[in-house]
């Protein structure tokens, strides 16, 4: 029984950050309409810049995060004024190609600069572990959960409580009327899409803490947010909760009860991407 | 609607000035296919003008080019004072336009207040307004009220058409364009949105309407203007054009 409770906590905990990385790219699906390929690519900048501050500077990567969350938050809005904004009319094919693109780009930037080594980070928290009665919980990994849980309410608080929050939510369900009743919808493309990689950055700091930086850090994450974003529903905001704890709950479980779960666990979310897809061609819906 | 309701618009102070709504010379397209070659269209201060013309005229993209979603090729368009020919949409509201779109565009997955609340959200004035407005708009439509927490996406295409007036009103415009508002509903329900129009339109605000519904519109409308192949061919007072032969063969069926 305990073991039972146990994997299910780890999970939770698990699925803290993979909602965090699925809302993010959730936000450039649903409200900009673009899928982002180097979603991933922007969690490992977050990565790095916090293992870097931390290098350098001594500083927790909990400590840096908010000045990492702007800088990237920056980086996304010269991304879309440079870039994503001139292919928003384009074949899906080409939005696509340019997206990807810039995910290699980046990858390979972050190798030429800093090598392809995992970079860990040390903090005071590393070692340390909570209990909760019979159940154990990893300081960073409780600490990560905390962080993305809260991060994740300002989310949903802007999105569902305010006028800019209302503004996305309008333009993701109909750019059209939303232009009409005097949204400037390039603006909150803007917005949107550098919050997105903001969101993304956030993740990689917490996974700099929880596992390490590294060029490629962010790829499974990108893979498991994109599974999320499919089983929520594209463009379905709330869902994308739900679908991160469904996730990384199933993956707990496949660790602790299948023999040899742990190579197994990260297939879960191609599974999930499978079944979910295979159960609305059955109802027939989208 | 019923006379009762004009004292308590005027008690509110809620007569608005309508503005001057001029077209052009409007000539604008999609990509490289030229759909309007010469559109000329006033709707004076407070008047209510239809414009009436065949499937592929030229009416909703002369609507779009007044929004700014549409982007003219030749031409003027002003609104007021304002030379809005080149405007973004976002400009054009905030000088004062209301548009009920074709396809009505609303916010399926919100509810009907949100979808409300959302028409008065990108203009100040119109937000301080805000609740005021809303209580206009559930009094012209009592069903929005019954409805306010149902999502929009769930109403019916005659519910749905309310919401479209009625976001558009929440921006407290003072000019109205209306496309094809009977468009699937009933003669009842068309009734109804037609009867919400010329209330709003005796409140001061100027109204533009594009109709199919040629007999309706004509008779509701001080003026109005026949569009064809993206050239106004005939303009005139509703009656007068009810009474020309050549509409009433081509739109009349009579
Ligand atoms: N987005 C678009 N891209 C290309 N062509 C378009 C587009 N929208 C409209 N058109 C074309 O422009 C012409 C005029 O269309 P418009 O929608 O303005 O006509 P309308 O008078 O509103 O017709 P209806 O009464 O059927 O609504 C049509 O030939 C149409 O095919
Ligand atoms: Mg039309």
């Amino acid at each position: 029984m305990d073991l039972f409770l146990q994997t299910l906590l780890n999970g939770l905990l698990q699925s803290g950050i993979y909602a965090l990385v699925a809302s993010g790219l959730a936000l450039s699906v649903g409200v900009v309409g673009i899928v982002n390929f180097a979603h991933g690519e922007f969690l490992m900048i977050g990565a790095f810049l916090a293992w870097a501050a931390s290098a350098s500077l001594g500083l927790d990567p909990l400590l840096s995060l908010p000045v990492v969350a702007l800088a990237v938050f920056g980086v996304g809005a010269l991304t879309y004024r440079v870039s994503i904004r001139h292919v928003l009319l384009a074949p899906e094919l080409n939005q696509m190609l340019l997206t990807f693109g810039l995910g290699i780009l980046l990858q390979n930037l972050a190798l030429m600069l800093l090598g392809g080594n995992t970079r860990t980070v040390s903090t005071p928290y590393q070692a340390s572990s909570l209990q909760l009665g019979e159940l154990t919980v990893g300081g960073p990994k409780a600490v990560a959960f905390a962080f993305a849980v809260a991060l994740l309410a300002g989310l949903y608080f802007v999105l569902y409580r305010t006028t800019l929050g209302r503004q996305m939510r309008a333009v993701a369900q109909n750019r059209r009327g939303a232009q009409l009743i005097g949204i400037n919808v390039d603006r909150v493309y803007l917005l949107a899409f550098a919050a997105s990689c903001g969101l993304a950055a956030v993740a990689g700091v917490l996974v700099s803490v929880l596992l390490f930086a590294s060029p490629t850090v962010g790829l499974v994450f990108a893979l498991k947010a994109f599974a999320i974003i499919v089983m929520a529903g594209l463009g379905n905001l709330t869902g994308v909760l739900w679908a991160s704890v469904l996730l990384g709950v199933s993956e707990a479980l496949v660790q602790t009860y299948v023999p040899g779960g742990g190579g197994w666990s990260d297939a879960v979310f191609f599974l999930m991407i499978f079944g979910t897809l295979v159960l609305r061609s059955f109802r027939g819906s989208r | 609607m019923s006379d009762s309701r004009q004292p308590n618009v005027s008690q509110a102070g809620q007569h608005r000035a309508g503005q001057e709504l001029v077209i052009e010379h409007l000539a604008a397209g999609y990509g490289k296919v030229q759909v309007l070659w010469d559109v000329n269209v006033r709707v004076g201060p407070g008047e209510f003008v239809a414009m009436i013309g065949a499937n592929g005229a030229g009416k909703t993209t002369t609507l779009r080019a007044v929004s700014g979603v549409v982007k003219p090729t030749g031409g003027h368009i002003r609104l007021g004072g304002h030379d809005i020919t080149r405007a973004a949409p976002s400009e054009v509201v905030a000088l004062g336009l209301g548009h009920v779109p074709e396809g009505r565009e609303l916010f399926a997955m919100m509810s009907v207040r949100e979808n409300l609340e959302l028409g008065a959200a990108m203009r100040p004035a119109a937000r301080a307004a805000q609740q005021h407005t809303l209580e206009q708009v559930y009094t012209l439509f009592p069903r929005l009220q019954e409805r306010s927490k149902q999502l929009a996406g769930t109403l019916s295409g005659g519910e749905q058409q309310m919401v479209a007036v009625g976001r558009a009103l929440m921006g407290l415009p003072s000019v109205l364009v209306v496309d094809e508002p009977s468009l699937g509903l009933s003669p009842l329900m068309t009734q109804t949105v037609f009867e919400a129009l010329k209330a709003v339109n005796a409140e001061g605000v100027s109204v533009l309407l594009v109709e199919q519904n040629v007999g309706l519109s004509l008779r509701l409308a001080h003026r109005a203007y026949v569009l064809e192949n993206g050239q106004v061919v005939k303009e005139g007072t509703g009656e007068a054009l009810l009474a020309d032969p050549g509409v009433r063969a081509a739109y009349l069926a009579l």
